[in-house]
């Protein structure tokens, strides 16, 4: 059949225009970009790995690193909707009915989220047993020893 | 009968112009993500919710620190990354798939696609040794005054505290039985066939274990296993899901349907579910091995 | 597929041609494609509401058996033993029958009946009518939407003759009642068969879901712009939003349910010990259960209602022959409650144990709803202020439901304040509150819906004096039941007992419980006659003489009485105004097709 490329379905009214050489480079750039962020996730991951392996731990600095990574990890799904599933690409209405929705996470992880905390709490406090067995006393420390650990093939 | 399908099949469309410029099936490609977004959501806040409520939770560095054929070496987060950088590249050669689709080479299109459904199998392959070695290679715990092995399954976590308390941990030593002691010792030491070592006293037994090396750890967290065997399976599904989708996409562009059709709009579509198992990933990688 | 070869631009310029083929085509549809496996978004419908309305009975008598049971807890009724052998030995209703059957109840009316029968019909019925397209965006999926249904219901039914029963933990199956396999009859078999059943129903209500938005976003007929659109459509658009975020976090609820269940996962368990057992699970949450629950829960009621308000509104408009009042604020109500809808599930759960500083942000949350609420029923009140009204059974149950909507929806305002809702938590007091603005008030809907469209969905009239007569039974009836409840619940009757009659201070209640089932049971006979005139009325029922009977501004009313495959002959009509274009200039109604006038004055 001896369509334009255009008019692949009536529904849609234009084509996206992507020279090849564009497109070539636009891929090219996200995918170093991808490798570089996961890059850094993983140095990330590695440090707060010798953070907890120190004498002293400092549970803010590893939370500001898991902070990070988090921040990140968005970054990376920003470039991934946005250029390999070609959301950018497409008219603002379209990706406000995909973006706006997605806001509904932000309560529904905050309230899940504090909720969890709330019975971690609440049973520390009503359930000695909860409290004795699971409290973390030496929760870093305990990590030091992973280094050599091996017994696990 | 193929009269009616006509009548049935065929896009009545008197608008003019789709107000997102989209055909329909990608529409509804991308809500039915959206939904999918909110089923994965809801797994991972649960587990963040449960992670949240625990006091303790297992380390990633300790439970993922192994790599096929590096034996008992410890490499935190090496082999996730492998499996994340897989997905990646996957994703990769999608996208230039559905260019290829764009520009009708339908070469290009068999190509990529070929390769995108090569790094699905990679990954699925990756994940299910990961999965073998978590339910098979299991490591001494404290429990009820005895050192058990145990395993990372759906019922039980070996991943608790580190015991630091030798004087307990020699009792222990002395209450735990045969059968156990020959493990352990086996699973650190493979110079010894299990036969040889089952042959051997307690005694003897007792005095090969070097309970500083052993690092006998307390049961951790139960939930820790549900979760991670249902999220990423849940995943795996959608990858395996995904590769049988790429597949009969690969099929179809190699029989010329789409050539025939005149455009390759479905794999855009399949290319948009294929983003999304990477898109999840991305967050199962995060939520899991990361923090 | 072979045929989706078939150009689209070619469609659009061969209309004609495609619509004779259209005629043609009518002779040699099969019985089975015509009206088993037909992808006419009409027949769907049709199928949707059929089996909707097989539900309600279903739904209907079991809530009529548990009255019995409540009404008179010390009788005896051999006639229940012999249908239900030792569930009602001696004939009366045993604790696990009065469990199965509160449960059904529930999950049939809210789920098969007031969610798949009602938006499911409707939406299926109205959206390409109204907004002038020939079918949904994609047909065959749309089939498989109610055949995933049938399917659901297939499972859902074979639950009900197990040997164990059907699943009796209440609807929202709690663990870990409903995880634990020998916590009670109810929670064996049955229990696994309602998660099955539940996940077909959550594919059915997706695939559908996600039809109606894209085809209400894309295939508008040209001059429909969205705030053109009849409010029916919005609130299906909403509802379909809805249930396209929300179903899916059930179905992961459900999941996670199933693995504890049978995989002896811990996600819902912790310290448990039945029967003197103690279990090894450890470290899971029910209360997080009940967060998935309600998070899908509390959208659900909307689901519910959203249908029901766009249809009252839609019809309100036409038979008091006036334009809808405040068009835009309904729309941006309608998108208010939508958004609220996702934010407030957490005020089902104030007495589990739910940390009182987030449930204090849920509470605000809650109240704001009222707001939506009070515009929605200021606007219905309005539009019937001075109109010239015609009190047709459909305009009589779409007033009903205001006023349901009103009655129920204050008494929200009590439960939703987490401090008062611990004194009326779990009593009969949540019985009439929910019944009243969800349950009775979504039936209103629909049935105002049926009354309406019928002519449109079998070319006939449905009978009026039956109509009317259902209309005041059921419209007298309900508040008779739900009404006295209320005074229950405050004074702390608790909902989910069988027998309350060892509790003194409830006994001085013991003859209005008499009372309450007498009336359902005369509601529910006049529901059967309803079903009568249905089904009489779509064979002998009085025909439809006119193309447009009600003279409605809609699309739906410009095509033949009896719409093919394919809805309008020739081309889809084009539209040039609202919907709304009620005694207009001096004229009674203006459709939406006719080009505005030069002289014609602007709102």
């Amino acid at each position: 059949m001896d369509h334009q490329q255009d008019v692949v379905s009536p529904e849609i009214t234009f084509q996206h225009q992507h020279s090849d050489a564009d497109f070539r480079k636009r891929v090219r750039k996200t995918t170093i970009i991808l490798s570089i962020l996961t890059a850094i996730e993983l140095g990330f991951g590695l440090t707060i790995y010798t953070i907890h392996k120190g004498e002293n731990p400092n549970p803010t600095l590893v939370l500001m690193f898991k902070g990070m990574i988090s921040i990140l990890t968005l970054a990376k799904a920003y470039y991934i909707v946005s250029v390999f599933m070609h959301l950018g690409d497409e008219i603002r209405n379209m990706i406000m009915t995909i973006v706006v929705p997605l806001l509904l996470f932000i309560w529904f992880i905050t309230a899940f989220i504090y909720e969890g905390n709330s019975y971690k709490n609440l049973r520390n406090r009503y359930d000695p047993h909860f409290r004795e067995t699971m409290m973390p006393s030496q929760h870093h420390k305990a990590d030091t020893a992973v280094k050599t650990q091996g017994g696990k093939e | 009968m193929s009269t009616t399908a006509t009548v049935h099949q065929t896009k009545w469309w008197s608008g003019g112009k789709s107000p997102f410029n989209l055909e329909y099936g990608k529409l509804m490609m991308w809500y039915f993500l959206m939904s999918d977004a909110f089923t994965f959501g809801a797994f991972l806040i649960s587990y963040g919710a449960i992670r949240f409520s625990q006091n303790f939770w297992p380390d990633p560095n300790a439970v993922f620190n192994a790599f096929p054929g590096m034996g008992h070496q410890n490499l935190p987060l090496a082999f996730v990354s492998v499996m994340t950088f897989i997905l990646i590249i996957s994703s990769v050669t999608m996208v230039l798939a559905v260019h290829a689709g764009h520009n009708q080479n339908k070469n290009g299109v068999i190509k990529w696609i070929a390769w995108t459904i090569v790094g699905g199998l990679a990954f699925l392959s990756c994940q299910a040794w990961e999965w073998h070695h978590l339910l098979t290679g299991g490591h001494g715990v404290l429990v009820d005054g005895k050192i058990q092995m145990a395993v990372q399954n759906m019922r039980g976590n070996p991943w608790g505290k580190l015991v630091e308390n030798t004087t307990a941990l020699t009792a222990a030593l002395n209450n735990t039985p045969h059968e156990t002691l020959v493990q352990l010792i086996h699973f650190h030491d493979h110079t010894k066939t299990l036969q040889e070592l089952a042959a051997m006293p307690d005694t003897q037994l007792r005095g090969m274990i070097d309970l500083a090396e052993m690092h006998i750890r307390e049961k951790g967290p139960v939930a820790f296993g549900g979760y991670f065997f249902g999220i990423t399976g849940f995943h795996g599904f959608h990858v395996f899901s995904g590769v049988i989708i790429n597949s009969i996409m690969l099929i179809m562009t190699k029989k010329g349907v789409f050539e025939r059709k005149g455009h390759y709009l479905m794999i855009e579509k399949a290319g948009l579910y294929w983003h999304f198992v990477d898109l999840v990933w991305v967050f199962v990688f995060l939520c899991f091995y990361l923090i | 597929m072979s045929e989706e070869m078939n150009t689209p631009q070619e469609v659009v310029t061969t209309h004609e041609v495609h619509h004779d083929e259209h005629h043609v085509h009518h002779h040699k549809e099969t019985f089975i494609t015509k009206y088993i496996f037909s992808q006419d978004h009409k027949t769907i419908g049709k199928q949707f509401l059929i089996t909707g309305i097989i539900w309600a009975i279903i739904g209907g008598l079991f809530s009529v058996l548990f009255r019995l049971q409540l009404g008179y807890p010390d009788q005896h009724f051999p006639i229940l033993e012999t249908f239900f052998g030792h569930w009602a030995k001696g004939g009366q209703i045993q604790p696990e029958f009065y469990y199965a059957l509160i449960t059904m109840h529930g999950t049939v009316l809210v789920f098969f009946v007031l969610t798949a029968g009602l938006s499911g019909t409707f939406a299926n019925l109205l959206i390409p009518l109204q907004i002038g397209a020939r079918d949904m965006a994609a047909p065959l999926l749309n089939m498989l939407s109610y055949w995933f249904f049938f399917m659901a219901s297939v499972v859902m039914v074979s639950s009900l003759f197990i040997s164990t029963g059907p699943a009796a933990g209440g609807w929202t199956v709690y663990p870990p009642l409903s995880a634990l396999g020998q916590a009670s009859e109810g929670s064996k078999l049955g229990m696994d068969l309602w998660i099955v059943s539940m996940a077909l129903f959550v594919v059915s209500s997706l695939l559908g879901g996600l039809n109606y938005i894209s085809t209400i976003l894309n295939m508008r007929t040209k001059g429909m712009s969205m705030t053109r659109l009849p409010l029916t459509i919005w609130a299906l658009f909403f509802t379909a939003i809805l249930g396209v975020l929300s179903f899916p976090v059930l179905l992961s609820g459900l999941i996670l349910l199933l693995f504890d269940r049978n995989l002896g996962t811990s996600f819902y368990l912790s310290d448990i010990v039945v029967n003197g057992q103690v279990l090894p699970n450890e470290g899971g949450s029910a209360i997080l259960f009940q967060h998935l629950f309600w998070f899908l829960g509390h959208p659900e009621v909307y689901i519910i209602i959203l249908p029901a308000m766009g249809i009252a509104s839609e019809i309100l408009s036409v038979n008091s022959r006036k334009p809808i009042f405040g068009y835009m604020a309904m729309v941006g109500s309608l998108f208010a409650i939508t958004v609220l809808a996702f934010l407030v599930w957490a005020h089902h759960m104030f007495v589990t144990g739910l940390n009182p500083f987030l449930g204090s942000i849920f509470v605000l949350l809650t109240l704001l709803i009222a707001v939506p609420s009070a515009i929605k029923v200021f606007n219905w009140l309005t539009t019937l202020w001075r109109g010239n009204i015609r009190f047709f059974p459909s305009t009589l149950f779409a007033i009903g439901f205001v006023s349901l909507f009103i009655s129920g929806g204050l008494t929200g305002i009590f439960l939703g304040n987490s401090t008062i809702d611990i004194h009326l938590h779990d009593t009969m007091f949540i019985v009439a509150h929910f019944h009243i603005v969800m349950g009775v008030a979504g039936m209103f809907g629909m049935f105002a819906g049926i009354y309406h469209w019928f002519p449109k969905m079998f070319g006939r009239y449905l009978n009026s004096t039956l109509g009317y007569i259902h209309f005041w039974v059921t419209m007298i009836g309900a508040y008779l039941i739900f009404w006295p409840m209320h005074y229950e619940g405050l004074a702390g009757m608790p909902r989910r007992y069988l027998d309350k009659s060892s509790w003194v201070s409830f006994s001085q209640f013991a003859d209005l419980d008499r009372m309450i089932t007498i009336v359902s049971i005369l509601v529910f006979a006049v529901q059967l006659m309803f079903v009568f005139n249905f089904f009489y009325s779509i064979f002998k029922g009085r025909k439809v003489t006119s193309q447009n009977p009600w003279g409605s501004n809609t699309l739906e009313w410009t095509t033949p009485i009896r719409p093919g495959h394919g809805n309008w002959e020739g081309e889809i009509p084009e539209v040039h105004r609202w919907a709304y274009d009620y005694g207009k200039d001096g004229r009674e109604f203006i459709p939406q097709v006719e080009p505005i006038g030069a002289n014609e004055s602007t709102h």
